[in-house]
């Protein structure tokens, strides 16, 4: 399995003209008949682009796990569809940070008892209401 | 100060009670989804019989939905899970699983020798227990993935179209062969013409030094009548006779070279048509080869049978090479001018 696209130098998002294009212009004889092989029907290509995404995911799932000089990883997928490693924080990592910055901020929300906090916020605040609109009421009805 | 939302599968794992069943079941569930010729119902059915014995105590439904979204994220996370986890035993069974999952009946699927792979190699298990494995689940060798990126793979899947357009090369060959046929006649029609010109025009040479003839016979039978006459006369007048003749042969002789220069001229003045055939042919090409095609074989040819290559062995191979090369140098030059 190969990168075609990589190898032509186009986008996979590429249409059929650009493909064209670029296989026709392409100085490797045997790598054209190949790409005439599966871009010339609409089919094969969208079977190789499935295997594509497929494979595409793997080689990025291994280089952000540190796999990308597997045992199983050899030859044409290796060489086309390795990324560079990447230095993004493990996914399990981020997993517990998130959990533990949640439970302080729930632990701190219990320890001001947040409940009773937000029942009297709302209980002055409609308090003050009540007061400026009988104010409001009274000053109005002199006039 | 704000945190982002827990995906699904992070709420998933976090409410699950075994964080590693669950992790595993996305991954046999992503290694279903990549399976071929299988419903959705047969999938999921087929997972919760695999994870009978897990712990994970949740819903399958979610699960298939992140696997069957392809979330990278989720992927990775189960991965990391796994890989943390696991212990030697626990990865066997894991890659267990996954090889029975991925080859129940059928074959395994292109994508799914590439996960199997990546799990193995996520979980650090040898390629030969890898293999060892698959064949004691499945009674087959492990082989190398089939590669859609060639040509070969799709003769052996797709012979239809191969057998369609070997048949359609086939025609257009003919049709070539046939317009190729076509010219030849044509050729060898106007080289037939000519022929008959040249033979015309032979024979009415022919008649004319046979009246030349004829005349220089009554001339000398003139001759011998006055020469019984006058003979002194006669001498002064042989040699003037002599002398004229020669003049007559040396123009006539120049009249035909004339004449054999124009035709030359001629000839060369209207080239054969298939001169681009014949040109293509050094160069190794049927007509019909586009320019491109056309500059490949010349440098091809060129590096073939450059003289320079020659240079260590005899001065004849040189001098071949050169004669070769001139001539396949002469006919891309041709093919430049005309395509």
């Amino acid at each position: 399995m190969r990168d075609l696209y990589q190898r032509l130098a186009v986008s996979p998002e590429a249409n059929e003209q650009e493909i064209s294009q670029a296989v026709a212009s392409c100085q490797h004889s045997a790598l054209r008949q190949d790409a005439e092989a599966v871009f010339a029907v609409a089919e094969r290509r969208e079977t190789y682009d499935t295997l594509h995404d497929t494979v595409s995911d793997i080689g990025k799932l291994r280089a952000r796990l540190g796999l990308s000089h597997g045992a199983h990883w050899q030859g044409d997928v290796a060489n086309d569809f390795s990324l560079p490693p990447d230095h993004a924080i493990s996914r399990h990592d981020e997993l517990v940070d998130r959990v533990s910055h949640a439970v302080s901020l729930y632990n701190r929300w219990r320890r001001w008892r947040g409940p009773w906090l937000l029942i009297a916020v709302f209980a002055t605040g409609a308090g003050i209401g009540i007061a400026l609109g009988l104010a409001l009421c009274l000053g109005l009805l002199p006039m | 100060m704000s945190i982002a939302r827990f995906s699904p599968f992070e709420l998933l794992l976090l409410k699950s009670r075994s964080q590693v069943d669950t992790a595993t079941l996305l991954l046999l569930a992503w290694v279903l989804v990549h399976r071929q010729h299988v419903s959705e119902g047969q999938r999921r059915r087929r997972l919760a019989q695999v994870t009978a014995q897990f712990r994970h105590g949740h819903e399958l439904g979610p699960v298939m939905s992140i696997a069957r979204s392809q979330d990278l994220q989720a992927i990775q996370l189960a991965a990391e899970v796994v890989r943390k986890e696991c212990g030697t035993e626990r990865s066997l069974s894991v890659i267990h699983q996954a090889i029975t999952v991925a080859t129940d009946d059928g074959e395994l699927s292109l994508a799914n020798h590439y996960i199997l792979r990546f799990l193995a190699d996520l979980l650090s298990i040898a390629p030969m227990t890898l293999n060892t494995l698959f064949k004691e689940l499945t009674g087959t060798p492990l082989a190398t993935p089939e590669d859609p990126s060639r040509d070969a793979y799709w003769q052996a899947h797709d012979p239809d179209y191969h057998a369609r357009k070997a048949r359609e090369a086939e025609a257009a060959e003919q049709y070539h062969q046939q317009a190729n046929a076509r010219a030849e006649q044509q050729q060898q029609q106007k080289e037939r013409r000519h022929q008959q010109k040249q033979q015309k025009q032979q024979e009415k040479q022919q008649r004319q030094e046979q009246a030349r003839q004829a005349r220089e016979q009554e001339q000398q039978r003139q001759r011998e009548q006055t020469r019984q006459q006058e003979q002194e006369r006669q001498r002064q007048q042989q040699q003037r006779e002599q002398a004229e003749r020669e003049r007559r042969r040396s123009r006539q002789q120049d009249s035909r070279h004339q004449h054999r220069q124009q035709e030359h001229r001629q000839q060369r003045a209207s080239p054969p048509p298939d001169r681009t055939t014949r040109a293509l042919s050094v160069l190794g090409l049927t007509p019909g080869a586009t320019r491109v095609e056309v500059r490949h074989a010349y440098r091809r040819m060129a590096q073939l049978h450059h003289p320079d290559r020659f240079y260590s062995e005899s001065e004849q191979q040189v001098a071949l090479a050169s004669a070769r090369f001139q001539r396949i140098k002469n006919a891309y030059d041709y093919l430049m001018q005309t395509y």
